[in-house]
């Protein structure tokens, strides 16, 4: 039975996890080029809303992931513009960029909620799923899912062996600096936040194509915040990211688990251990802690910005 | 001492700058409503129709401009709240939170002091509002004196454990046992509910971000605090060589803005919602925050952005209604005015007063 | 880069300008040809939801239907806050004379509005204080979802039957009772599990919740939130069978796993209300109507219903209706042992908004 819990709990969250981690990574390239983006929220559900409709349209769901994820980019775009080259206030113009993102992914989907749509299956490994335990929780899902992972890695290995992801990195810490040594740290932004945006769309597809496969408006519920808290979470690092996105995941699907098993538990207090254990990971290692946010990310932080 | 002569034409030198930006203010919104006006046409609706009815709607009548009032008290509410702590440059952007543990704390003097009379009740659970969100806050404001976290990021992680909190008394211990199981309190008693103003919605309450704006307005510019604020604000190094405690001010101006948050909360719970519920606030701290900023953190500008922001939400029910468009489409107006005041103020922060 | 700013902003002062102008000419002249009654209906969510909101929506089209001569006013995803006060009140102005605010939450608003204009009539589905001008409807529910576990209870091949639930609500509590009741009279050896995801709409919680009951062995799976495509979907990718809540039209997201659904069909009964309105005859009261109610419809059987169970349930519809039988007949115990109804004793349904627990056999928390 205990086989069984443990087996419900990985499989949960590892679904859950799987669009927080997509779009964690995104916020990671993008804060290591030194840009908060709030608005998340509203990249997300531009990526499920396009994602959605597109599938609907054209039957099939590979299609609705590109255009779920290039949509997103685009959406990034405009936030981009406001805050590179008109410099505007980060936090404001992404929590601008999240009700845009809301009222607009409204209007996009109002035509296709009640749509039905065969969204992205599952892809099962055979002899692998057959293993007991492992084959059932690890290898039953659709193709985002396995993906995830490699690109988290694919992240990890670009922002630190490769010169583009040392260029981000020196934009984020000292962007006179960088633009002193030859970068051009606008177009570096610029390219962070069209990955971002891809990322952050591809989450949302994973939202309306495979775990749901409807959409409603503002199905994201929050997700994009938790992803932001996530990012700091995971100190900036897109490893870490993995297990936090694990864990983030499986506090969203642990309340749940435990309802279906009847265990007495509240499924608040159980839903605020994500944003407490953000917090306590930041208060309790402080001092360091301040110094793995890319030095002018702090400037938008402290206010300067 | 400057003559009269020379104070009345530097006021009226102040007024025409004034004036000038209030009309550049203007402008910037016009150029929002012609792209929501393009999106509309994109989607077969006719734009001149529907910003008609919006007008009329939410203008045209009493009760429209009423429920303007009813929305902005929140709005100033919230949106003082971030500009308090901001004249610091500290970010608050736990309005949403605070709102809602100011609205936990009202409730709980609410349901407990049910028997008092309404001229102690109502003060007592509008200070347990203030004292709710200023202690939320306060956590942030200590977290960041003592180096650990940045407020922005503490404030924003907060909002949601406050608003599980909330959730938590209102689906457990304070649910209301004649409500069908449904989460929320019982009702309040009228001796805890602000009163109305004649036929409509807007309550006493309004004495709240009266009193705030003011009050903040004086402080600001006529005390000795307003100028220690100012001060840290211009040059903290300075300020801190001249021995103004730049960690007292930290955690004051969090308090007081976590307070009038709490403050928006109690508002809401007490004069409008009338007992306290999941869905006791549609984004106020959000869209406070969004307020504050576009009025660079200025009064008169945190008033008029608040009363533009409160006709666009109150206007999307019309949109609904005459024109099937969703509702939530009012959110992408909102977006555009942000944008469009946002992309200016790169070069300069808001109105100059 | 001043004088610029100014001219453009006097350019849209001007803008601005004409458009009150317009305003107030608008204002001026708006009586046209009226029906002869408006009816407003506040819907909680979309009205293609496949679900709750859409059972409402098509209600008051069949109410259209049927009286031509009315007009409707339809605003949809309205929060339980109290911008519903604000939505009714500009539905008044706009002429409506009935009000359907057809969510719980809507109760208060709709009171105070009520209260505020005596000559407007207000329904409110599921409500449980009336005033002069304001009626409350809904029919009684756990009988058919007592039929949807005899079903069940047959089609299973698990014994585990589970639902997702958005709120504890004592109604909902009372539905999944009389499932689980209904499905151990066929079957003495099912159990039942229920996740409340905590609130009416959350697509990604209602998969995951789906997700975990299945990967449990459930295979039967019972839906109460606002749109049943998520989970009905999630049973049917996972070869289990669905039972439906809501709406008419769900069975086409579950072709092979349908069981059957309970579905509100508001047509004829919206129809009466806007008659009696127009006639003058209408009054407020608690209606509150049983499964003979035209208001409440069985969904059609899908093909994995043994033949038997259909028959069984035709029958005991018929118990249900002649009185012959009753869903909460005692004794009852719930799931922490405390007897809740004693031997020869009834439950009564006008008593269901009470009901703070669940059932033996249900696995889960009420509170």
């Amino acid at each position: 039975m205990v086989g069984s819990f443990l087996e419900g709990l990985l499989s949960g969250s590892i679904l859950a996890g799987t669009p927080l981690l997509y779009a964690t990574l995104g916020e990671v390239i993008d804060e290591r080029a030194g840009i908060v983006n709030l608005g998340l929220e509203g990249v997300m559900l531009m990526g499920a809303v396009v994602g959605f409709t597109t599938t609907v349209e054209t039957g099939n769901a590979a299609v609705g992931v590109f255009a779920g994820a290039l949509a997103g980019a685009l959406f990034n775009m405009v936030f981009g513009f406001l805050v590179i080259a008109r410099r505007a206030n980060q936090l404001a113009s992404g929590l601008a960029l999240m009700f845009c993102g809301v009222g607009l992914s409204a209007l996009l989907g109002a035509p296709y909620i009640g749509s039905q749509i065969k969204g992205l299956n599952e892809i099962i490994i055979l002899p692998l799923s057959d293993l007991p335990l492992v084959g059932a929780t690890l290898f039953r899902y659709d193709i985002l899912v396995y993906l995830v992972v490699p690109i988290a890695i694919l992240v990890w290995w670009v922002l630190f062996y490769t010169r583009w992801g040392l260029s981000l990195r020196a934009v984020g810490e000292n962007p006179a600096a960088a633009f002193a040594a030859g970068k051009n740290p606008y177009r570096l932004q610029y390219q962070a936040l069209f990955i971002a945006g891809l990322l952050g769309g591809i989450a949302g597809a994973h939202l309306s194509l495979a775990l749901t496969k409807t959409w409603a408006e503002w199905m994201t519920a929050g997700r994009g915040f938790v992803a932001v808290a996530l990012v700091i979470f995971s100190k900036w690092h897109p490893l870490r990211a993995i297990a936090g996105a694990l864990l983030f995941g499986g506090a969203i699907s642990l309340q749940l688990q435990m309802q279906a098993r009847g265990v007495p538990v509240s499924p608040f207090l159980l839903d605020m251990l994500p944003y407490l254990l953000s917090l306590g990971v930041l208060a309790v290692w402080g001092g360091a802690r301040r110094h793995a946010a890319p030095a002018s990310l702090g400037q938008v932080f402290r206010g300067t910005e | 001492m400057i003559s009269t002569s020379e104070q009345v034409s530097k006021a009226f030198h102040f007024r025409k700058e004034w004036l000038v930006s209030l009309i550049r203010f203007i402008g910037l919104f016009g150029l929002a409503f012609l792209v929501f006006a393009i999106i509309l046409l994109a989607f077969g609706k006719n734009p001149v129709k529907a910003y008609v009815d919006f007008f009329s709607n939410t203008l045209g009548s009493t009760y429209g401009f009423s429920e303007i009032l009813v929305k902005m008290i929140p709005l100033v509410l919230t949106a003082v709240a971030v500009a308090v702590p901001s004249r610091i440059w500290l970010i608050n952007v736990g309005g949403e939170g605070q709102l809602y543990i100011g609205a936990l704390f009202a409730t709980w003097g609410a349901l407990t002091f049910d028997t008092l009379p309404v001229w102690i009740l109502l003060p007592l659970i509008s200070l347990l509002g203030f004292l709710g969100g200023g202690l939320w806050a306060s956590i942030s404001g200590i977290l960041r004196t003592k180096g650990w976290v940045s407020e922005t990021i503490s404030t924003l992680l907060m909002n949601y454990v406050a608003i599980l909190l909330v959730n938590f008394f209102v689906f457990g211990p304070w649910k209301d046992p004649e409500s069908a199981n449904y989460p929320q309190t019982a009702q309040f008693v009228d001796a805890a509910t602000l009163p109305a103003i004649g036929d409509t919605r807007v309550h006493a309450g309004f004495i709240f971000p009266l009193a705030a704006l003011i009050l903040f307005y004086f402080v600001l510019s006529r005390t000795r605090w307003g100028l220690e604020m100012r001060a840290i604000g211009g040059n903290p190094e300075a300020a801190r060589r001249n021995g103004i405690s730049i960690a007292k001010y930290i955690l004051l101006l969090m308090f007081i803005g976590g307070g009038l948050a709490g403050l928006a909360g109690m508002c809401e719970v007490s004069a409008i919602q009338g007992r306290l519920r999941p869905s006791l606030s549609p984004g106020y701290g959000f869209i406070g925050f969004l307020v504050s900023w576009m009025a660079g953190g200025n009064p008169l500008g945190i008033v008029a952005a608040a009363f533009l922001l409160a006709i666009v939400t109150a206007g999307g029910d019309i949109l609904q209604m005459a024109h099937g468009l969703p509702g939530s489409v009012v959110s992408i107006l909102n977006a555009l005015i942000l944008f469009v005041v946002l992309s200016r103020q790169g070069r300069k922060v808001g109105l100059k007063w | 880069m001043n004088k610029k700013g100014s001219n453009i902003g006097l350019g849209f002062l001007a803008v601005l300008i004409s458009l009150v102008i317009v305003v107030v000419f608008n204002l001026a002249g708006t009586i046209s040809a009226q029906p002869k009654l408006k009816v407003g209906i506040l819907h909680i969510g979309s009205i293609a939801d496949a679900g709750y909101n859409q059972a409402h929506a098509e209600g008051v089209q069949v109410m259209k239907k049927n009286l031509p001569n009315v007009e409707v006013i339809e605003v949809e995803n309205v929060p339980e806050s109290a911008d519903a006060e604000r939505v009714m009140e500009n539905m008044i102005s706009q002429g409506a004379k009935l009000i359907i605010p057809a969510s719980f939450g809507y109760l208060d608003p709709a009171l105070r509005v009520a209260k505020k204009y005596p000559d407007i009539k207000f329904e409110h589905p599921g409500g449980y204080k009336l005033a002069p001008n304001l009626g409350t409807y809904w029919v009684s529910t756990p009988e058919a979802f007592y039929l949807m576990g005899i079903a069940a209870g047959k089609t299973t091949k698990t014994n585990k039957l589970g639902y997702v639930v958005a709120l504890p609500i004592s109604f909902f509590l009372a539905n999944v009772n009389a499932f689980h009741l209904g499905a151990q009279s066929v079957n003495p050896k099912v159990e039942t599990r229920v996740v409340f995801t905590g609130t009416f709409l959350d697509p990604g919680k209602e998969a995951t919740a789906a997700n975990a009951l299945l990967d449990q062995g459930v295979d039967v799976l019972g839906v109460i939130v606002d749109s049943p495509i998520t989970v009905v979907q999630a049973a049917e990718k996972h070869g289990a069978y669905s039972v439906g809540y809501h709406y008419i039209g769900v069975q086409k997201f579950a072709p092979k796993g349908w069981i059957s659904g309970v579905a509100f069909t508001w047509g004829e009964l919206y129809t009466r209300f806007a008659k009696q309105v127009l006639d003058g005859t209408w009054k407020s009261e608690a209606l509150l109507s049983d499964l003979s109610s035209d208001s409440l419809t069985i969904a059609p059987f899908g093909p994995a219903v043994p033949a038997e169970a259909v028959g069984l349930v035709k029958a005991k519809k018929q118990e249900f209706i002649s009185g012959k039988l009753n869903v909460f007949q005692g004794p009852i115990k719930d799931n922490k042992g405390v007897e809740r109804v004693k031997a020869g004793e009834i439950f009564p349904t006008t008593n269901l908004g009470k009901m703070d627990w669940l059932v033996e056999g249900v696995i889960g928390q009420a509170k």
